[in-house]
């Protein structure tokens, strides 16, 4: 391969991809964090909301959600730029899933503790905040994991909204040089950002086994 | 009793349809007589011989060879050339079979006798043309630019800093870097694609071959113009396996006559919804000025 | 101020669906008491105790708790709550936190207490439960007899004027009974009002001051251990206590 495909895939490509990953990452967290607690709230009206986001987006195809962020907003009005469009369509999207995470390890919690915690004067946030959260997120670190290496899978789908992420300019220098192997390197590139992360998560998973023990 | 009734409105409606849809003959091409045999051994022989010829065509580029899903026929310009052409040697414009050509197949069709002519948007060149024969040019496509109505665009050279879209892997992307090196391009995955972005207001541009333009502007001629012209020449020749000078030339002699007799523009009409241009000169390197 | 019932039932009705769990429920507690309450499975005891800090709503009926009515929708219910300590029969120690965070959670969090007071006074609570040198450990590493205790120190950290027990000793092995009822017994001499739902006779007549046999949803009877244990009234107190004395 030529230094100019190099050069779009490493300096554009890949880094367009970290962009992505890390963005929709974190706010796919909150927004997820946030939905998967309105699951199991209290009030009826957040649940009934909640499920009906999880449903719809955890039931469509990614390339219709970024397709209708890209092309059909801006008829009502609302143009987000290129990549904004590409983060906010992913972010939306793992939300679901990271709020069904959420949720499965929300209601792991033995109802036992919830009482506990009422019993001792807890408000339902500071219930959230010092009892359910900090174990949920100690056991779904590896489901986490695994919808975030699915994020990072995902931003290829970016590609087809013109956002110059690795798969986009692999098919670009595919179509121009005719390298059939540039799809080979751009996989070992996804690699590049999964394997690590992958090993993040195991790391994690020990550390806060450590932490408590049952 | 009701149930009977509908069921028979419905059988004579499906007749009248069947004998709407059946083309009525001698409509399309030259009817007459055939040509004379050609010499034992020829391609034309054998093709005359056969009594219908096979003609490699695309079935899914608007204008040029498009399936109709409901008729289940291949239409456009590039199938009423090769109804003249099978016109000419069987007096019958239908003795035809078409096979689906697409750009990586219709090359070895040709060398291996699986179609005896390919008629399929294919731009002649060098490199093409030491692999097979062509024919004389029979339409000339150049690439050219799709703006919104109100845009300022005028030409090639209003494009620096603004958003041209195309597809991604086309000569198209390669010829506009080199021809606008200051424009924002974004490449698609298809046509379409890049329309739609420039219908949602992200793209100034949207360039390729205009043959292709054309569809989209005629779909919505309220929103989009062409402007610019053809800054590049795609000469449209009909594909020939090497080795038969009879073929070619009778390819040739409809193609002529097809210009000469005003024909040509008929088709071009009939297919294609913008003022039929003069037919382009036969030879492909005086087109591109090679 | 006059000191009436720190704990007061009226006419307390309660449903789950079509099933009456609480059946005109009324009486009252003073301050300082010890009441253990006994009956059989399903006649209503977790229900009658979980009402009073409203853990469980109330179909009809007042509960009125150091002057508060419990089911008023005004009442800071968190400020209720913060009044009585409660202790289950699974303990309910949250597992992330050590014995000491899970003391000193409500303290700091509810109360707003600095945290390195709080560790102080959760230290003394350590002591007074027998276990100090386990602060640091998580629930997962003490045994049953061990996190209850734990748990009970958890309920007092908030200095609550009302202590509820429920089977506070039914998931323990036998051998863990005694060091969690030695707890409640020094608590009850040091005069806390105890709710206790119990089938531990020997606690009951040790330190009850009042017992309340409860079947069905209805208060079948009241009186002191004494009177329970040898004069029982009703035909169905006796074939209770027949049955559990018996075992
Ligand atoms: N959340 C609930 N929903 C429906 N019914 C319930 C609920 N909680 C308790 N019940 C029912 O209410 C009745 C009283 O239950 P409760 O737990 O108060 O009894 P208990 O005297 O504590 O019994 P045990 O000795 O088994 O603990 C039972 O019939 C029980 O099945
Ligand atoms: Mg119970």
């Amino acid at each position: 391969m030529n230094a100019e495909s190099w050069n779009l895939l490493l300096r554009i490509g890949l880094i367009t991809t970290a962009g992505l990953s890390i963005a929709a990452g974190l706010i796919s967290l909150v927004l997820g964090t946030v939905i998967g607690i309105f699951r199991v709230s209290p009030v009826g009206p957040l649940r009934v909301l909640a499920s009906g986001y999880v449903e719809f987006f955890r039931n469509i195809p990614l390339l219709i959600c970024l397709a209708f962020i890209f092309y059909g907003l801006p008829k009502a009005g609302i143009t987000f730029p290129i990549f904004e469009a590409g983060v906010i369509g992913l972010s939306v999207y793992t939300a679901a899933f990271v709020a069904e995470v959420v949720r499965a390890g929300l209601q792991s919690i033995g109802h036992g503790q919830i009482e506990a915690g009422r019993a001792l004067g807890l408000s339902y946030i500071q219930m959230l905040r010092l009892v359910l959260l900090p174990q949920v997120f100690g056991m779904v670190i590896p489901p986490l994991g695994t919808v975030f290496i699915a994020l990072v899978k995902n931003t290829s789908v970016a590609s087809a909204i013109v956002v110059p992420e690795l798969m986009y300019q692999a098919e670009v220098i595919a179509g121009r040089y005719f390298y059939p192997n540039v799809f080979l390197i751009a996989g070992f590139m996804y690699l590049i950002i999964t394997l690590p992360l992958a090993l993040l998560v195991n790391v994690m998973e020990k550390r806060s086994q450590i932490g408590h023990r049952r | 009793m009701k149930v009977w009734r509908l069921l028979m409105v419905g059988i004579v409606i499906a007749g009248l349809l069947a004998a709407c849809t059946a083309p009525p003959a001698g409509t399309s091409g030259s009817t007459g007589k055939a040509m004379p045999k050609a010499a034992d051994g020829t391609l034309l022989r054998k093709i005359q011989d056969r009594g219908k010829i096979v003609v490699g065509v695309k079935y899914d580029v608007p204008m040029f060879g498009l399936l109709n899903p409901t008729s289940n026929k291949v239409e456009g310009f590039d199938v009423d050339v090769a109804k003249e052409i099978a016109a000419a040697i069987f007096g019958n414009p239908d003795a035809i079979e078409y096979k689906e050509a697409v750009s990586k197949n219709r090359i070895p069709f040709l060398q291996d006798g699986t179609v005896d002519l390919v008629i399929s948007t294919m731009t002649v060149n060098a490199e093409r043309e030491g692999q097979i024969d062509f024919s004389n040019v029979y339409y000339l496509a150049g690439q050219s630019l799709l703006v919104p109505k109100a845009s300022a665009i005028a030409s090639i050279n209003d494009l620096a800093g603004k958003k041209v879209g195309t597809a991604k892997g086309s000569t198209s992307e390669q010829n506009i870097r080199k021809m606008a090196p200051k424009a924002d391009v974004q490449l698609f995955d298809g046509y379409a694609e890049a329309v739609a972005a420039m219908d949602a207001g992200r793209l100034d541009a949207v360039t390729t071959d205009d043959n292709i333009l054309i569809g989209f502007q005629a779909k919505e001629p309220n929103k989009w113009k062409l402007v610019g012209g053809q800054f590049t020449k795609e000469p449209y020749g009909i594909g020939i396996a090497k080795g038969h000078p009879e073929t070619v030339e009778m390819v040739n002699k409809v193609l002529a006559d097809l210009k000469k007799s005003g024909k040509w523009k008929e088709l071009y009409k009939k297919n294609i919804p913008t003022t039929p241009p003069e037919p382009p000169i036969d030879n492909w390197r005086q087109i591109v000025g090679q | 101020m006059p000191s009436g019932p720190i704990i007061a039932f009226e006419r307390v009705n309660k449903f789950f669906g079509h099933h009456q769990v609480l059946n005109d429920i009324s009486f009252q507690i003073a301050e300082g008491e010890v009441i253990v309450v006994f009956g059989p499975s399903g006649g209503g005891k977790s229900t009658m105790i979980r009402c009073i800090n409203r853990l469980e709503p109330i179909n009809s009926g007042h509960i009125v708790v150091d002057d508060i009515p419990v089911h008023d929708p005004k009442t800071d219910i968190n400020r209720l709550r913060a009044e009585v300590g409660m202790v289950f029969q699974h303990f309910n120690l949250f597992p992330h936190l050590t014995a000491l965070d899970n003391i000193t959670l409500a303290p700091v969090n509810v109360r707003k207490t600095p945290r390195n007071e709080a560790e102080g006074q959760a230290m003394k609570l350590l002591e007074r439960v027998g276990i100090p040198e386990k602060a640091h450990a998580y629930p997962g590493e003490l045994s049953g007899g061990q996190q209850q205790r734990v748990a009970i120190a958890r309920g007092l950290a908030m200095r609550p004027k009302i202590m509820l027990f429920d089977e506070p000793t039914s998931a323990l092995d036998p051998e863990m009974i005694k060091e969690v009822l030695d707890v409640m017994v020094s608590l009850a001499k040091d005069g806390m009002t105890m709710v206790v739902v119990t089938h531990e006779m020997g606690f009951a007549r040790q330190v009850a001051h009042r017992m309340m046999f409860l079947d069905a949803g209805r208060m079948i009877e009241t009186g002191t251990p004494q009177q329970i244990f040898t004069d029982p009234q009703h035909d169905r107190t006796k074939l209770f206590l027949s049955q559990i004395l018996h075992q």
